[in-house]
């Protein structure tokens, strides 16, 4: 089986428009921010990749990267997010 | 000086943000929100990332149109627009599905740095607090031509 190779986590995120993905970052750039990375899970239920983090932590991975490959909020939805306060 | 490129045609800004949990390291998508007092991440991503949400103490939260309950878990680092917090309690809530992003970075996070926005080019820049005339003149020197 050949290796799978990183590639820009941009790119796995054209891919994937609106999925939720799991990332194994494998380089940053020069502000270190992540860069490069092998996908490891994608779906369109947060859930299902949270787990995944789980998973990838109990498989030895160390830095893994989860965010959704699309907007904030669906279209035609408005987001008001704010907390304001807690006690 | 840290500066960072957005999408200004997006309706929000949204950063990489590195979560330092008892496993090991978890990047995520938090969106920057200066209306929130406090930082919020998803509680199912904190637990994975090895957070006890179970023992955390609660808090009632305020929001713009409702009260939740929320728990307050103290994240080992949390690390963003080049600021970096060891120890940091953030709210750990559920995060609606549709919504895409793991969490919102609030004032509390935010305040520990000048924060300087070009909302029209999609350009932000943090720099440290100045005390002296020189460090201050030396900052300025920097954000104008970042701006």
């Amino acid at each position: 089986m050949g290796e799978i190779r990183p590639e820009p986590i941009e790119q796995i995120r054209q891919r994937y428009k609106g999925e939720w993905l799991l990332i194994k970052v494998t380089s940053h750039d020069e502000s270190g921010l992540p860069k490069e990375g092998i996908l490891l899970f994608h779906s369109p239920d947060r859930e299902a990749v949270y787990e995944a983090v789980d998973d990838a932590f109990k498989r030895g991975e160390n830095e893994l990267l989860a965010c959704f490959a699309g907007p904030l909020a669906p279209e035609g939805w408005e987001v008001v997010l704010s907390v304001l306060g807690a006690v | 000086m840290f500066w960072v490129r957005f999408d200004p045609t997006r309706p929000d800004v949204r950063f990489w943000v590195r979560l330092l949990g008892p496993r090991g390291i978890v990047w995520c998508e938090m969106v920057l929100d200066t209306g929130s007092s406090r930082t919020v991440l998803d509680e199912r991503l904190l637990a994975r990332a090895g957070y006890d949400l179970i023992a955390a103490p609660k808090a009632t939260v305020a929001t713009a149109n409702s009260r939740v309950e929320a728990k307050i878990v103290t994240v080992r680092q949390i690390s963003a627009l080049g600021i970096s917090a060891d120890d940091f309690p953030v709210l750990a809530m559920p995060l609606s599905q549709p919504l895409g992003v793991d969490g919102l970075l609030g004032l509390d996070f935010l305040r520990r740095r000048n924060l300087f926005c070009n909302l029209e080019k999609g350009i932000l820049l943090t720099l440290p607090f100045s005390r002296g005339f020189l460090q201050r003149l030396a900052i300025f020197a920097q954000i104008f031509p970042a701006l």
